[in-house]
């Protein structure tokens, strides 16, 4: 549904993106990650065909990203979505549904789902009279009123409080499993980890670690295990009667229990703690800083 | 650009901006339009009635200068002799013999007033009298002439009218209408050269004619606009030789800032409009839609041309109404579209150029300045020539006094202004996208920015230059930036065009100096619409470096340049050319008559000097900011040295 190839973005003697590629299938939803700058919201205006590539080559549901007709099967939020704010919630849904032609009574009923689902009163009212939640939830349902059938959500719950974030983030897994192919970018890795089927790791403008949750883990994750023992061994601290030891190999599992054997003790229990996408992100982000913590 | 979205993104502008207005600004707005309306009459009739009631005089019915008091606005008659003046009841007494009038700045000014009364009544009753000859004993007719050269000031009839070959042709010299004098301001003011100016309404002329001269003033003070003409002009019909006045239009001013008013409120809420989609990234989310960049430019500038342009006609049309009695102005009406156009034009680019509403504020004071001097300063001289025509509300001017106005004379006053909004619309709307729209450059920086708008970039993915260099064996993009280099150097041409038109009709009263400055500010003009857009391609890296690659861009500029500036060939049209500064600063696309041999010099010298000094500058741009200000100074020298050449051993 989405192939990126080399995408490259230059601003003057600045490169935002190097190198991007990647493909996003049907019905998948696609996280970007990375540190501010990193090039997330430059890759996804260029597969929202809001920015021209320097080189390289994007397409969205099968049209070339410079084409007019893309833009038809696209719903795209950005970071920030400033509204008209003079205009009312429907006044403003029902003029974007015109542009993307989408009938007049389809677009009512369409706007109307799509509020209510969202929990939107107050549709009459100004946007600039409304909260910044509730705006949000207005530039959710206009990236919605042309039933796309790719989704570029770049930090959709970005400044909201926990109860909105919840909420469009509850949505948009209901926009995945209704089988929307979304890109979704989000500085909250939690969020990315619990919707997202694969991710992609962008530093410096480059891509440098993707794939779902499991090969990033192998890949640049860390296993931590968390050793039992009845007697008191090297490193290890009293909890609740036993001692723990965390280690991060299996042949320092096997010292422990050497080591227990030693003592008169044993190992009563291993425990395995996998590495969180934040931890995945902070070692290929910023691998100085956890050799440095 | 599809007219379905481009008419929904039109209507969308109304209603949300409508949304923003309350009844009480919309009430306020209606009242202020009627004021304005119920003003203009007065203004063009310039009765404001500032000065009526003014001073109080004390006259007896009885005195021979009652009716002149009683006729004047200034002056209320009040009671009481001459012990009044002393009272400070009036500021004067006028009774046997004798005039007193108060011993005070008023008093004095009232007195002055008087006599000015006294002399207009007299002129009044004069120009009543049956025997024409006897109250107008010396009768001279004034005969203004279009300027042929520097120098050729106004003549007075005095010393041509009577051996003038056009007086011979026309052979109406001296038929002049005795009695008519005070009339004149049904005359035509306008026709400068035509000796025939003072017959009466029917063509007859009414009075002996041969044996004697009349005082007439043709072409004064604005003509025959109807009853308001004849009341600037009736004052100067008959009196001393200072009170002859030079063909200065105080009513043509007057009718051609009432057009431009609107304008400059109009181009306030579309600036204001453009920038507001710039700020906070507001108009991302158009961009995102599925609708072309035109088609969103198109939208929102739609309304303000729709709304202007009904204003103006409403203008127009109320001046016909008022001025000739009934309505008219079609041709005035599309004399203006250009300039509503033009003012829309340059709003759009400013808008995008600005970072702020505090620049779009000078952003538009500027345009306002700029362009009300390009379309007001050559209207002054609606009555003195071809210069007039540079600005197309001297059509609206000329057609208000009900003259015939040439196709030629309309394409040349209103192509300028309507290729050049085009080029502020196409500069603007290169800037019309995302990386573009919404940054924090500099004003050079996003000038720079919008002219290397057109030129292909090397090796970008998807555009037309890849898909060619997809089918063809060879790398075009070189090709297709010679190509859009030399059309956009063209494009700039009504530019240039409207800036040279602007500084012939400020400069060309200023003698013989004024041919030097117009050749300079060609020069400088020129040379920069040769050369920064090939700055602005090296600045934003579109050009291989290499000096052969900067000679051939100069040369595609060059080439560009000749090409387009054959529209100096409109001036032809209308004979501004004959003008000395016209000459000199319109040289390059003027092509003089045969024999051959200096057509093809006077084609090849021009083609030679623009290929020769784009390329100087094109060198410069390639290598440095500071070359390329040495470079095109370079350059500038160059063309002003070859300009002077050609007005010496020409003109």
């Amino acid at each position: 549904m989405i192939a990126a190839q080399d995408l490259r973005k230059e601003y003057g003697e600045f490169v935002a993106v190097e190198g991007s590629t990647f493909s996003v299938e049907e019905g998948e939803v696609f996280g970007i990650v990375g540190p501010n700058g990193a090039g997330k919201t430059t890759t996804l205006k260029m597969l929202a065909g809001l920015l021209d590539p320097t080189a390289g080559t994007a397409q969205v549901a099968g049209y070339d990203t410079s084409e007019t007709e893309m833009r038809k099967h696209l719903g795209f939020l950005p970071e920030e979505s400033p509204l008209y704010e003079e205009m009312t919630a429907t006044s403003y849904l029902r003029f974007f549904a015109d542009l993307y032609d989408v009938p007049d009574g389809v677009a009512e009923t369409r706007i109307t789902e799509t509020l209510d689902k969202l929990d939107l009163e107050h549709r009459e009212r100004q946007l600039g009279d409304m909260s910044k939640g509730m705006k949000r939830k207005v530039a959710i349902t206009r990236s919605l009123v042309n039933d796309p059938d790719v989704l570029i959500y770049d930090e959709p719950a970005s400044g909201l409080d926990p109860l909105t974030t919840n909420y469009i983030i509850q949505f948009t897994e209901e926009l995945a499993a209704e089988g929307k192919t979304i890109v979704f970018s989000a500085h909250n890795l939690f969020h990315v980890e619990s919707i997202c089927d694969r991710v992609a790791i962008m530093n410096d403008g480059e891509i440098v670690a993707r794939g779902d949750l499991d090969e990033l883990q192998q890949a640049h994750g860390e296993t931590t295990y968390h050793v039992y023992t009845t007697v008191e061994v090297a490193d290890s601290v009293r909890e609740n009667g036993r001692y723990r030891r965390t280690v991060e190999s299996m042949s320092e599992v096997e010292e422990t229990r050497t080591l227990a054997q030693e003592a008169d003790g044993e190992v009563v229990d291993i425990r395995t703690e996998e590495s969180s996408l934040e931890e995945v992100f902070l070692n290929v982000a910023d691998p100085g800083s956890r050799s440095e913590g | 650009m599809r007219p379905r979205k481009l008419l929904r993104i039109a209507r969308w502008e109304v209603t949300k901006n409508a949304g923003g207005i309350d009844r009480r600004t919309v009430g306020i707005a209606l009242v202020a339009l009627a004021l304005f309306g119920l003003v203009v009459p007065f203004i063009i009739s310039g009765d404001t009635g500032l000065d009526d009631g003014l001073y109080r005089v004390s006259v007896d019915e009885e005195s021979p200068y009652y009716d002149v008091v009683d006729s004047e606005g200034a002056f209320v008659i009040r009671e009481g002799g001459e012990r009044a003046v002393s009272r400070s009841e009036v500021e004067l007494y006028i009774g046997d013999g004798e005039i007193v009038y108060a011993e005070s700045r008023k008093g004095i000014a009232a007195y002055g007033q008087l006599q000015s009364a006294v002399s207009r009544y007299n002129n009044r009753q004069l120009r009543q009298e049956l025997n024409q000859t006897a109250a107008f004993p010396v009768s001279v007719v004034l005969e203004y002439r279009q300027q042929s050269a520097l120098g050729d000031g106004l003549r007075l009839g005095g010393d041509s009218g009577g051996t003038d070959d056009s007086d011979d042709e026309d052979g109406s010299t001296g038929q002049t209408d005795g009695s008519d004098g005070g009339e004149s301001g049904e005359s035509d003011g306008s026709e400068a050269g035509d000796t025939s100016t003072d017959q009466p309404d029917d063509g007859e002329p009414d009075g002996p004619a041969t044996d004697r001269e009349t005082t007439t003033d043709t072409g004064g003070s604005g003509g025959p606009i109807g009853g308001f003409g004849a009341s600037f002009t009736e004052d100067s019909i008959s009196g001393s030789p200072s009170d002859i006045n030079p063909p200065f239009p105080f009513q043509s001013l007057v009718l051609a800032f009432l057009v431009i008013i609107p304008m400059n409120f109009l181009i306030q809420a579309y600036g204001s409009t453009i920038l507001s989609e710039r700020t906070n990234r507001r108009g991302e989310l158009l961009l995102v839609s599925p609708v072309s960049r035109f088609d969103i430019i198109g939208g929102k500038t739609l309304p303000y041309f729709v709304g202007g342009m009904a204003v103006e006609v409403a203008i127009i049309a109320g001046l016909f109404v008022l001025v000739n009695g009934q309505l008219g102005g079609p041709v005035s009406v599309l004399a203006v579209m250009p300039l509503v156009l033009l003012f829309l034009g340059a709003t759009f680019l400013g808008a995008m150029f600005a970072r702020s509403f505090k620049e779009l504020t000078f952003v538009t004071v500027t345009i306002t300045v700029t362009l009300t001097s390009y379309a007001f300063v050559p209207a002054i001289f609606t009555d003195v020539g071809a210069v007039a025509l540079i600005s197309p509300l001297t059509l609206l001017v000329r057609e208000l006094q009900g003259e015939a106005i040439s196709l030629a004379e309309f394409v040349f006053s209103t192509t300028p202004p309507l290729l050049c909004a085009g080029v502020f619309f196409g500069l603007g709307a290169g800037l019309y996208r995302e990386e573009d729209m919404f940054d924090q450059r500099s004003l050079r920086g996003r000038v720079l920015d919008a002219l290397v708008g057109p030129i292909p970039v090397r090796g970008k993915p998807g555009g037309f230059t890849a898909r060619l260099n997809g089918l063809l064996p060879v790398d075009v993009t070189p090709l297709r930036q010679y190509l859009a280099v030399g059309g956009l150097t063209a494009a700039l041409i009504p530019f240039v065009f409207v800036v040279q038109l602007l500084a012939i009709a400020l400069l060309f009263a200023l003698g013989e100096i004024s041919v030097v400055l117009i050749l300079v500010v060609v020069a400088v003009v020129e040379e920069l619409a040769k050369s920064l857009h090939i700055y602005a391609g090296y600045t934003h890296r579109r050009f291989a470096s290499g000096r052969r690659r900067a000679v051939l861009l100069g040369v595609a500029s060059g080439v560009g340049f000749f090409l387009g500036e054959k529209i100096a060939l409109l001036a032809q049209l209308v004979g501004l050319p004959d003008l000395a500064v016209g000459e000199a600063g319109l040289q390059g696309g003027i092509i003089p008559g045969p024999p051959v041999l200096t057509v093809l010099l006077f084609l090849l010298a021009p083609l030679a000097l623009h290929v020769v000094t784009a390329g100087i500058s094109a060198v410069g741009a390639s290598r440095s900011k500071r070359a390329y200000v040495v470079a095109v100074g370079t350059a500038m020298l160059v063309h002003l040295a070859y300009n002077l050449t050609v007005v010496v051993s020409v003109v």
